[in-house]
């Protein structure tokens, strides 16, 4: 394939995003220069998609070249970025209209396509950290240019990304003096001395963090609050979902060997079912849309991290298959919260509420997307779970109660969220709500179908984008169709009726569906629990900023100590001499001659000696 | 040619007094003439033009070779006699006065040059002495009683200092049966344990360390300094006592004794000195004061360095050539920084920092100068007393005299301090309501203020050329 070609997926988002930058008006000139770079992205994304192809670019020297790699995985996740860019940028055409910062947003989105197109490309590690730290820049960029305040969200997120990257950078660089080059495609490193272990945990930081796994996860609720809303469709739902979970599959399948026998598995497998657990029961307690949303997006990278932790053919596609299940239908989720907060002018669940008779068409994607987040067959986000909960038991039976446990809980707060915002008592305030316009409405519809396309009609996503990936590791195997295993499914069916007996029994205790799970919020032991974590006691951030607090009143007083000795000690011992010497120059000069006569008689004294 | 170096001034001295007063009004001109014949003599040094001239060179036990040392000092000579002739112009009006300075600033040049330039332990005493009563009368020209007084303990520790060098020279004659430098020189190895030449090379060193004026040998010097007129100040600061004091003492260490006799001495006088005065100099309210006392902590800097010189090997080499340069350093900044003093004292009528304040905007020349010099004396770089100070602490150090070598970094910071309070008491702040008139110094100081300033830059910036071309023949030249 041409160079042109490999190339066109970077530089077509990048080119339409400098040209939207310095568009400040309010023509709609930008939205459709957006539009129509989104669109000529996913055109050129589909028409590479069969191909193979490589391209290297003499850079520096020394093996620091510039090479990328067009194949099956990294054509697949460039026509799904594609897809999700094109559609949010739809939505974006009419939501982002009056506000003044829309070219900065419009620029950044199109940029952060690009770097991400660039990162699924790259195949030498620095062409890797380029894009992915080009990355970073947009994302604080779009965090910042939200409500007033945002700044210091920007930072956080800025300041917890750059570290897990600086980790993927030390990794990097200890995986390529590990196998002597940088090349990736060339990499294929056991992990079974303690090295090239450190160097997979160092990289798989740098990926799950930009996937948004605990403990790297802070900043997700807080930019849902502030950043504006469609960032949370494209860049923590979608983009970087994809962009980390194809790192986290490229180094535990390509760069390194990953075997189910290694330690790192189990760690991988604890990282996933604790951020699958945490994250969903402070999803629960939520009472905004879309921060109840954030922390299922950082919950669901729990199911995609266990997944490929476990090291297992089944484990790997259900985690790769729940990463394009969730990119759909989280995105989904997001807009619908946009299309929410765009007429109802909010998004907190005790303002909201009976929105279904108003809008329509959002109910109905809104019901069809929790559906699949929460596992119910026949949606997609359904047969990634029953592969996820294969691959889990199999491994132990532990993880398979933690992932099973995770959805409970997130299909009662979703039972929750929907009950709070679309049933129940409507506002007066909202009685002359509308429906949303059509350019968002077609987005979320195009991809509550797909949602349902790929629940299913599974076996095309699985047999044409997913299986191949694995290709001879794969042993055979074919996951698509109807889960094979009765038993699980039954488990599964039991426990999303165990969460809406739960939710009923809530709803009809409490009176309204906001308050229905509060008997787990307020309980006995949760309830202190929950209490510290929303004052953010449990927030990695917070307590590295109050042991960095910490160190520094502790070097501050080191430098008062120091100041001291330099301003009072020093000074005070030279004005001390300094006072006894004056006092001694009495301008008596026989006084001087008897000195100097000692003087002479000390130096002859000592000559003679 | 170097017999002209004593014959002119003399010869000049006797044009000037001719009866009727012919050529009085060239007084000025006259002592200019010679002092920059003697900076182009110390540059060029012709070779001998006049048989002639040899046998007054003859006669008057002139060195036979003129080495690096002495041209160095000759080149200071020049070099400060001119800059205080100027301030001198700049701050004397009156021209009886200014012919009488003029008469005994020849003297004191012929003295100077003569201390430079003999090869016998006796006559460098009676050119010392001629420097020094040349001295007295000058510090006490103002014809006020603070110059009296300051003149008046020069005198009296000048006195002790001649007792001490005349009982050493005659004990060493008493031996070697002559006073010339190699005779001297000579009787000593071969006497080598003999009690009286050993109390012999003691007396006359601490002589010298009088006139030198190193603590504690120190009383005279800030009284003398402080009350003498500007352009006296500058002369004696800039060079008299670094003649009769600095250059006897390397003179007599180097072609006489050998230092490595008394290096001891050497290095914990010249440590005494550098902290002492740098300690005295924190706490004055006149500028002049707080400036001798400075000149008594860097002289004590290049009696270290010779001290260190003393310890012989290549570590001796360098610290020699380190105290050769940091003498030179010292000449011109010392010397700047009393011309600093002098365009003060020419538009504020004091020296006392307490009255002065705000006047860099006033006197931008003045103020850029002296910072400058303070920056240099401190050993900031790339100025020139930067590395004067930098090879000094490298030679100590080498030689193993790691504490003289972290005491004259300790002393660096006491100077740094003290100069930066004059620069902020003097220059900088809010400008007093009677100093709100004061302007730039005239032209003559201002001019010698620019040309030092100058050389101090240019000093530190071309340090490569002059490491190559002056301080490398310096170490290997003893």
């Amino acid at each position: 394939m041409s160079a042109i070609m490999m190339w066109a997926p970077i530089l077509i988002p990048l080119a339409g995003g400098l040209l939207v930058l310095p568009m400040r008006g309010k023509s709609g000139l930008r939205e459709i220069v957006a539009l129509l770079a989104t669109l000529a992205n996913l055109v050129v994304a589909i028409a590479n998609f069969n191909s193979v192809g490589t391209w290297t670019g003499q850079w520096v020297g020394h093996g620091l070249d510039i090479v990328l790699l067009n194949y099956q995985f990294s054509a697949f996740i460039l026509a799904a970025a594609a897809s999700f860019a094109l559609l949010v940028c739809l939505f974006c055409f009419r939501f982002m209209r009056e506000k003044t910062s829309a070219n900065q947003f419009f620029a950044y989105m199109l940029i952060s396509l690009a770097m991400v197109d660039g990162a699924v490309l790259a195949d030498h590690l620095v062409t890797l950290l380029f894009f992915w730290e080009g990355l970073l820049i947009t994302l604080m960029g779009m965090i910042a240019i939200g409500r007033p305040g945002a700044f210091k969200t920007a930072v956080k997120a800025f300041v917890i990304v750059g570290i897990s990257d600086l980790c993927l950078m030390f990794g990097m660089a200890m995986a390529g003096l590990a196998s002597g080059t940088l090349v990736m495609s060339k990499m294929h490193l056991p992990v079974t001395d303690a090295f090239n272990a450190l160097a997979f945990v160092l990289m798989m930081i740098g990926a799950i963090a930009k996937a948004g796994s605990m403990p790297f996860h802070s900043w997700i609720p807080d930019a849902a609050v502030d950043a504006p809303l469609p960032f949370m469709a494209i860049l923590p739902a979608s983009l970087e979902k994809l962009a980390g979970i194809y790192l986290l599959s490229r180094i535990s399948l390509d760069l390194f060997q990953l075997t189910p026998e290694s330690w790192l598995s189990p760690l991988l497998m604890i990282i996933g079912a604790v951020t699958i657990l945490l994250a969903v029961m402070m999803a629960l307690i939520q009472k905004d849309y879309k921060k109840l949303l954030s922390y299922h997006a950082i919950s669901q990278v729990g199911y995609m991290v266990l997944g490929i932790g476990t090291a297992l053919p089944v484990g790997i596609i259900g985690g790769i298959f729940h990463m394009i299940n969730h990119a759909m239908y989280k995105s989904c989720l997001f807009l619908t919260g946009g299309a929410v907060e765009k007429q109802a002018g909010t998004t907190d669940l005790a303002k909201l509420g009976g929105l279904a008779r108003k809008m329509p068409i959002t109910f109905a994607c809104f019901f069809v997307a929790a559906c699949s987040i929460s596992g119910v067959p026949p949606f997609n986000g359904f047969f990634s779970k029953e592969l996820l909960y294969d691959a889990a038991l199999d491994r132990h039976f532990i993880f398979y109660i933690a992932a099973l446990g995770g959805s409970f809980l997130t299909a009662a707060s979703f039972l929750k969220l929907g009950h709070a915002a679309y049933f129940g008592k409507r506002s007066s305030e909202h009685d002359n709500v509308r429906e949303a316009p059509i350019t968002m409405l077609l987005p979320m519809l195009v991809i509550a179908a797909a949602c349902i396309f790929f629940g299913v009609h599974n076996s095309w996503p699985l047999r044409n984008l997913i299986q191949p990936v694995l290709g001879a590791r794969l042993e055979g195997h074919d996951f698509a169709g109807w889960p094979h295993s009765m038993r699980l499914v039954w488990l599964t069916v039991a426990v999303l009726a165990g969460a809406i007996m739960n939710h009923i029994a809530g709803a009809t205790v409490y009176g309204s569906g906001i308050n229905a799970v509060d008997h787990i919020h307020y309980a006995p032991l949760l309830k202190p629990i929950y209490e510290q974590a929303e004052r953010r006691a449990f927030d990695p951030y917070e307590i590295m900023l109050d042991v960095a607090a910490f160190i520094a009143r502790g070097a501050w007083s080191v430098d008062r100590a120091i100041d001291w000795v330099y301003n009072r000690l020093a000074v005070g011992a030279a004005m001390l001499g300094s006072t006894f010497l004056k006092l001694l120059h009495t301008g008596d000069y026989a006084l001087y001659v008897a000195w100097a006569l000692a003087g002479a008689a000390i130096v002859v004294w000592y000559m003679v000696s | 040619m170097r017999s002209l170096l004593i014959l002119l001034p003399l010869a000049g001295l006797i044009l000037l007094n001719l009866p009727g007063g012919l050529l009085a009004g060239l007084a000025l001109p006259a002592v200019a003439a010679l002092a920059i014949f003697e900076i182009v003599l110390a540059v060029y040094l012709p070779t001998a033009a006049f048989p002639a001239l040899e046998q007054v060179q003859q006669l008057l036990h002139l060195s036979t070779p003129l080495d690096s040392l002495a041209r160095v000092l000759l080149l200071s000579i020049g070099i400060v006699m001119l800059a205080s002739l100027l301030v001198l112009h700049a701050t004397v009006k009156a021209q009886r006065r200014r012919f009488n300075v003029a008469n005994v600033l020849l003297i004191s040049l012929m003295g100077m040059n003569g201390v430079v330039l003999v090869h016998d332990l006796f006559s460098l005493y009676v050119f010392l002495e001629v420097t020094s009563v040349a001295s007295f009368v000058l510090i006490a020209s103002s014809g006020e009683d603070t110059g009296l007084e300051g003149a008046f303990k020069y005198l009296v520790l000048s006195a002790v200092a001649t007792v001490l060098m005349l009982s050493g020279v005659a004990m060493m004659f008493l031996f070697a049966g002559s006073t010339d430098f190699s005779a001297v020189a000579a009787a000593l190895q071969n006497n080598s344990g003999q009690l009286l030449l050993k109390i012999a090379i003691g007396t006359f060193g601490c002589g010298l360390l009088i006139k030198g004026g190193l603590v504690p040998f120190h009383g005279w010097l800030p009284d003398a300094y402080q009350s003498a007129p500007a352009a006296i100040s500058v002369l004696l600061a800039g060079v008299v006592t670094k003649v009769s004091g600095i250059y006897a003492l390397f003179r007599l260490g180097i072609s006489v004794v050998g230092l490595q006799t008394f290096s001891p001495v050497l290095l914990a006088v010249g440590a005494l000195s550098m902290v002492v005065g740098a300690l005295l100099a924190l706490r004055q309210n006149s500028l002049k004061r707080l400036l001798a006392y400075s000149s008594v902590s860097q002289v004590g800097y290049i009696v270290l360095g010779l001290g260190c010189a003393g310890m012989g090997g290549p570590a001796g080499k360098l610290g020699l050539a380190a105290a050769i340069f940091h003498l030179f350093n010292h000449t011109i900044f010392k010397t700047l920084l009393f011309v600093n003093s002098a365009a003060l004292e020419q538009r504020t009528g004091t020296s006392d920092m307490s009255v002065m304040g705000g006047l860099g905007s006033r006197m931008p020349i003045t103020s850029t100068s002296s910072a400058i010099a303070a920056l240099s004396i401190a050993g900031i770089p790339p100025l020139s007393g930067f590395w004067s100070k930098l090879l000094l602490i490298i030679a100590l150090w080498q030689a193993g005299l790691y504490a003289y070598a972290s005491l004259a970094v300790f002393v660096s910071v006491l100077t740094l301090a003290y100069m930066l309070t004059v620069q902020r008491r003097v220059f900088f702040g809010k400008c007093r309501e009677d100093l709100l008139s004061a302007r730039e110094a005239s032209g003559g100081i201002v001019l010698v203020e620019a040309a030092l300033a100058l050389v101090i830059i240019g000093v530190g910036v071309l340090m490569p050329y002059v490491m190559n071309s002056f301080l490398l023949p310096l170490k290997g030249g003893f």
